[in-house]
């Protein structure tokens, strides 16, 4: 029972990352019908964003957050102003190919730099877990969670009562009608990304110190959170905010019930199954 | 015995009740008209009958062989074709090779399909129009390469989706015509329509749908004199 | 005159070994005719369908596999065993089409992602099947004779003709699809799903069947690769990395196009191999994947239909 219930918590803590990265995705699906291959890449960053934070600027990885979302989302506009845009009109698929070569680019780049040595993040603070109720709970996980949960809730009241948010959810419904309504979809749609992206970011400078940081591990990330945004309906922020946390929860169990190395199989497996069952996705929304 | 037979179609999209128990019969070689209000139904009935969605309950018949839950290629296989509000067409495909892959379901091998695809396109009358590309069309003239499509594949019954839309007054009476040639070859139509005018003085037969349910069956004459036509269209006076 | 230039083609195809014969030159003449295959795989399915497949490796990996484990363990000489590959490959492309196909465009790249990786997964892990990441390898292929000659399988050459004949094989049947129903069905598919489908084309089974027989030359060039190598472990076979690579292939050279994918290897291969030279960096010969990267999004962006099929509209020819 111990074991069940710390596998959930486990699993609750990690997920939120994934449902961070997954609501950046989403809503660059949302609004842009952008399949962004490249989103794992900018959590790559965001990850040794906060390895270069500690070990050169000896700034705690946390706080160099406040850091690295400003910049990030500074990247994501640079990136959707000079590059994207000119695809975007191509279509989707080429838009998806785009970000592959994008994504490709980069994390070969890094791994030029930087080299493929696993790196990890030691925190003074951070050796031994909290032990709330009998449940090990890594310190920097934990953080994690916390801000993750705070960041969410910045961005609910973003979408929810500024006027940019509402033009984002907005354009995602119905890009048309929004562009009658005198919604600059333009713009919008460069918020939308820059958004993304330091989302993305974020959720790798938090996750830096809990997992093993490589240039490549976009790779993986991408395609687990495409799962979660997937099943959780294309667009939907409580979808993918879900999704990630179900995923989380999944992988932990299996990893504790089934097997370690096949705890990454498991998001796809569900996802396949999903497919052949409710093709429609989980929560109502998975075609295009 | 009928062509088509709808029997108790009806069709819900989650809580919202698009088409309720609606029923009517086609004869072999008529033109029905479908008309009705925006949002009534026209649209989601042409989709219930060409197979893109399936019914809630009812029955959908082609001679007398049930068709309802069939996929779209089958029902097209079995004689139904259509033709979309908005137009399709294979966009960066030439208007021949538009034609020649609807005329591969009957004629599997290139040569034949071709030939078969050159004939509908003269009757068309875009015998011209055979090495352009279908992007490169007018409206008009994509509207009939979209009908030359559906012909391609040796129809029994077209299903003929609002195909005035867009046209302006001559291209609309040209349509008209075509619309009666195509019946004349011996097949049957469905035709949906705004445009009462051309649908009227067409059809052999109307059926009016309101709020998804059939309100109205009758030729064209007795149609305009019926109040629950009017009212649909125009509401009713309060007094 | 086509005819003459396909001609020439095929016999500068089947003599190059003897006119370059420097054994580097010989195996980057090799490495080109296999991502040709590879790239003619992927076009077969992603270039005439439209449906963008982000997880061949799948085929490729199986290919592989079946040829290795029927040569180690059950004695299957490789010549039998890649055709066998292939047909596995072929055959296992049905239930992931089944699966896959119930979604569309970026959806589709997405599941078929997912297939790959949980196949590279359980690769690496049935240890008892497949040797896991320790993978497997060919010490000796088995003897032959031809013509009253033993082949001598430490020179390329014998090699070179084996996948020379599967690129023809490949284009061949590229250019047959074309030609065909099949092909022209699924250009419709391509272009739009809905209308093709209200023409009369069951476009599961076209899409299942462009699926398969892409799958079958992926699994072919996986078989060939293992015999050639000798080498193969789940990262090399199944990475997500091959799969996009051999986008980039198909993409470059010219979706749609017969002669694309061999343009797609050239380049793919030439910078390669002089990026190789350039950035051999560590372990990991990357510096390549990032002009790959870059070249990507380059055709994108200027040349959507790809080097060959740009010049292709330049010049009006149809292949």
């Amino acid at each position: 029972m111990e074991t069940f219930v710390q596998s959930i918590v486990s699993g609750l803590l990690t997920g939120s990352l994934y449902a961070m990265i997954g609501v950046g995705l989403t809503v660059i699906f949302g609004v842009m019908r952008i399949i962004n291959m490249a989103h794992g890449d900018m959590v790559m960053f965001g990850m040794y964003g906060a390895f270069l934070s500690i070990t050169f600027l000896k700034i705690d990885p946390f706080l160099s957050i406040i850091l690295w979302i400003p910049l990030a989302f500074l990247v994501g506009v640079f990136i959707y102003r000079f590059l994207l845009r000119n695809i975007v009109p191509a279509g989707e698929l080429n838009t998806l190919l785009y970000t592959a070569g994008l994504s490709l680019f980069i994390a070969n780049l890094v791994l030029l730099i930087a080299t493929g040595d696993y790196r990890t993040i030691k925190l003074k603070y951070a050796i031994m877990p909290l032990r709330p109720f009998g449940i090990a709970v890594p310190i920097p996980l934990a953080i994690a969670f916390g801000m993750a949960i705070l960041i969410t809730i910045a961005l609910y009241w973003f979408l929810v009562r500024t006027d940019t948010g509402r033009a984002i959810r907005a354009t995602s419904q119905e890009p048309e009608a929004a562009a009658l309504m005198g919604v600059n979809v333009g713009r919008t749609a460069i918020i939308t990304f820059a958004l993304g992206t330091a989302l993305a970011c974020g959720a790798g400078v938090l996750l830096a110190p809990s997992l093993y940081l490589y240039p490549t591990v976009g790779e993986i990330l991408v395609a687990k959170c495409f799962v979660i945004v997937v099943l959780g309906g294309l667009g939907s922020v409580p979808g993918a905010i879900a999704g990630g946390l179900l995923l989380g929860v999944v992988e932990s169990l299996g990893a504790v019930y089934i097997s370690v190395p096949y705890k990454d199989a498991i998001g796809f497996v569900i996802f396949l199954l999903v497919l052949l069952f409710r093709p429609s996705g989980l929560f109502g929304v998975g075609k295009s | 015995m009928a062509l088509l037979t709808v029997k108790g179609l009806t069709k819900y999209f989650g809580g919202l009740r698009a088409v309720h128990d609606l029923s009517f019969e086609v004869q072999p070689g008529e033109i029905l008209g479908l008309i009705g209000p925006n949002g009534a139904g026209k649209t989601t009935a042409f989709n219930l009958i060409a197979g893109f969605i399936h019914p809630t309950r009812g029955q959908i018949l082609l001679d007398g062989e049930s068709i309802s839950g069939m996929k779209p290629y089958a029902v097209t296989r079995k004689g139904i074709a259509r033709t979309f509000q908005i137009v399709k067409p294979f966009k960066k495909l030439t208007v021949l090779e538009n034609v020649t892959l609807a005329a591969f379901l009957r004629f599997p091998l290139r040569g034949e399909a071709e030939s078969q695809a050159r004939q509908v396109l003269e009757r068309m009358g875009l015998g011209s129009k055979i090495p352009a590309l279908a992007i490169d069309l007018t409206l008009s003239e994509q509207k009939r390469l979209e009908i030359a499509r559906a012909l391609a594949t040796q129809p029994k019954l077209l299903l003929l989706d609002e195909p005035m839309g867009g046209l302006n007054a001559t291209e609309i009476e040209q349509a008209s015509g075509l619309v009666r040639d195509i019946c004349k070859g011996g097949i049957t139509i469905i035709w949906v329509e705004h445009v009462l005018k051309a649908i009227m003085n067409s059809s052999n037969r109307v059926v009016v749908i309101n709020q998804g349910e059939k309100i109205a069956d009758a030729p064209p004459e007795k149609i305009v004199e019926n109040p629950d036509v009017v009212a649909a269209y125009l509401g009713t006076k309060k007094r | 005159m086509k005819k003459i230039v396909i001609a020439l083609a095929i016999l500068l195809l089947f003599t190059a070994p003897w006119i370059v014969t420097a054994p580097f030159f010989v195996h980057l003449m090799i490495m080109v005719l296999m991502w040709t295959v590879l790239g003619a795989s992927w076009n077969i399915l992603g270039g005439f369908t439209g449906q963008v497949s982000f997880g061949h490796a799948t085929f490729l990996g199986a290919g592989a596999y079946t040829t290795m484990i029927l040569f180690l363990k059950l004695g299957i000489a490789p010549w039998y065993g890649i055709p066998i590959g292939g047909l596995v490959a072929a055959l296992i492309a049905l239930p992931i089409g089944f699966i896959c196909f119930r979604l569309r465009g970026p959806y589709f790249a997405l599941s078929t992602l997912a297939v790959a990786e949980i196949i590279r997964l359980v690769a690496l892990n049935w240890e008892s099947f497949t040797n896991g990441p320790v993978g497997l390898l060919i010490t000796t292929l088995p003897d032959v004779t031809f013509w009253g000659r033993s082949i001598d399988w430490e020179n390329k050459i014998p090699f070179y003709y084996i996948i020379a004949i599967i690129t023809l094989a490949a284009i061949v049947a590229t250019y047959i699809m074309s030609r065909t129903r099949l092909g022209a069905y699924s250009l419709a598919i391509r272009e739009d799903i809905d209308s093709a489908e209200a023409i009369g084309i069951n476009t599961v089974q076209a899409r299942v069947t462009a699926l398969s027989l892409s799958a079958f030359f992926a699994g072919v060039a996986g078989g060939f690769y293992a015999m050639y190598l000798r080498y193969i472990d789940p990262d090399a076979v199944f990475s997500i990395a091959l799969s996009v690579e051999m986008v980039f292939i198909a993409v470059v050279g010219g979706l749609t196009t017969v002669a694309g994918p061999l343009i797609g290897a050239i380049v793919l291969v030439a910078l390669g191999e002089i990026f190789r030279e350039i950035f051999l960096v560590h372990f990991k010969l990357v510096g390549h994947l990032i002009f790959y990267g870059l070249m990507m999004m380059i055709v994108i962006r200027y040349l959507p239909e790809g080097i060959w099929g740009k010049l292709r509209l330049k010049f009006g020819s149809r292949h």
